[in-house]
């Protein structure tokens, strides 16, 4: 064999040692891929079965009896149950109110339905000053939703505004949506003319009350007392101002917007200390508010329920004729 | 890489000395961001709020994704503390940098007014309390420390030396 030849042979070889270890590279870099891809299935799917462990597949059972209290918050209890009392605050409007109802609605009415919670609705509307369509679409649905704990519905339908919830800023809760959500409810025809009688009067106030009535108070308060008090003061009580400062807020006697109103402003001042109402969603057991862990978590709420002694609805149920007049 | 002209060999050295510190510096600080937005993000509930204040995903891919995001940013924060695949993990990260960028330009280009909810938090804000700025320069440094394993994923106290890779 000649030099050339030698030459040429080793550089063969060379070539082909280093081949071999490109490939053996290449594996080794196959293997420790795929030992980081199996790290992330595992840590994923283990935390998502955990995350997720203790939700339900949803609660399609009877529901406990539905009860219309003064003020126009509904307890889900049936007669004679004693057990926590959970109250729930809820803006229509409000994203985290829907991802509360989505996750632990369904948890709150077996509970009920069991006797082992008494669940108390007080839906408010702490984005009745925002802008519209912000506050218009809250304060329709709170009244709608209370036109609709007339008919005994509110647990149905608290859902169906809930699951229809449109994204914050846009139109919706459109009058016409409301009413066909009604009808898919177990009330009757009557029931669902007169839901849509009051609907269209409340629809009405709504319209006038953030379109005109309010812009009108809030610039003439923004004048008077200064942005910075304002920033302070909840609605009622920039109402009772206005009331006394040439805007009359007698147009909302009587209505279902009104009352909401009205709920939300007594929300602030019925607690107090770390208890106090700041926003929505807000879950109280026996009068002491929850942490996110315990509120937006269904195991955190299934524990905070079985741990909690008897509690006491602080409000009177409805007297006959219902209708807030 | 290794035959380089003697007369750059001094510069060379220097960064290859330097370089796997670089490296190792990344790892820990992307996992650092990685962790402390998975954690921030609980509970789920409110990190599903703010995907679907994006208003992209129909109900059900926002909650997926609202449960399993924080669980992948946990995920590759893990393979960048043992580094293990340094270089696929870096460029996970800077990938889903990118992503989280093209949500937010999304979000701005649609008039929306939400918080990027990156580190919990998210939902609606005032329109003038959006920080999608800042929310986008911090991405593009996050996704730079990626990048920067994906290219040198060499590193001291890493599990890939350990399994013979960028020794």
């Amino acid at each position: 064999m000649g030099s050339e030849a030698r030459k040429r042979s080793r550089e063969k070889l060379r070539e082909q040692r280093e081949k071999e270890k490109r490939a053996a590279q290449r594996k080794k870099t196959l293997l420790v891929v795929g030992i980081a891809a199996a790290v992330v299935l595992l840590v994923v799917g283990i935390g998502y079965a955990v995350l997720t462990s203790g939700q339900g597949d949803g609660y399609e059972g009877p529901l406990a009896t539905q009860t219309l209290q003064e003020g126009g918050s509904v307890v889900m209890a049936d007669e004679g149950v004693n057990a926590p009392v959970v109250e729930v605050y809820a803006d229509y409007q409000c994203p985290a109110c829907r991802q509360f109802e989505l996750l632990n609605g369904d948890l709150l009415k077996e509970r009920a339905a069991s006797g082992e919670a008494i669940v108390h609705y007080r839906p408010v509307s702490i984005f009745a000053q925002q802008e519209v369509p912000i506050s218009s679409n809250s304060l329709r649905a709170g009244a709608a939703a209370r036109a609709a704990a007339d008919h005994d519905v509110f647990v149905e339908y608290n859902d169906l505004l809930f699951e229809n919830q449109p994204t914050e800023g846009r139109e919706g809760f459109s009058v016409e949506e409301l009413k066909e959500w009604f009808r898919q409810t177990d009330a009757d025809g009557t029931a669902a003319d007169e839901f849509d009688e009051r609907l269209d009067a409340e629809a009405e106030v709504v319209t006038r009350f953030t379109e005109e009535f309010l812009p009108a108070l809030t610039a003439d308060a923004t004048e008077e007392i200064g942005e910075e008090t304002l920033g302070t003061m909840v609605l009622t009580d920039l109402l009772s101002w206005g009331a006394a400062n040439g805007h009359d807020p007698a147009f909302l006697d009587g209505t279902y917007t009104g009352e909401i109103i009205d709920a939300t402003g007594t929300a602030y001042t019925r607690y107090s200390g770390d208890n106090m109402f700041r926003g929505t969603p807000a879950v109280y057991i026996n009068g002491e508010l929850l942490d996110n862990n315990a509120a937006m978590t269904t195991r955190g709420l299934s524990e905070a329920i079985a741990s909690a002694g008897e509690g006491d609805v602080d409000t009177e149920p409805m007297g006959d004729g219902g209708e807030a007049e | 890489m290794t035959d380089t002209p003697d007369a750059t060999r001094q510069t060379t050295t220097r960064w290859e000395t330097v370089q796997p510190w670089i490296s190792l510096a990344c790892r820990l600080g992307l996992a650092a961001v990685l962790i402390t937005a998975a954690v921030t993000k609980f509970p789920p509930a409110l990190s599903v709020q703010a995907v679907e204040a994006y208003d992209l995903f129909p109900t059900d891919i926002a909650r997926l994704i609202g449960y399993t995001l924080p669980l992948f940013e946990i995920a590759l924060a893990l393979l960048l503390l043992l580094g293990l695949a340094t270089r696929y993990s870096g460029a996970v990260g800077a990938i889903l940098m990118v992503v989280f960028i093209a949500g937010i330009i999304s979000a701005m280009a649609r008039g929306l007014s939400i918080d990027c909810g990156c580190f919990g938090g998210g939902g609606q804000v005032d329109p003038e309390e959006t920080k999608y700025g800042v929310s986008i320069a911090r991405d593009i440094a996050f996704g730079a420390m990626g990048a920067f394993l994906a290219i040198w994923p060499r590193s001291p106290f890493a599990l890939d030396r350990v399994l013979g890779l960028y020794r």
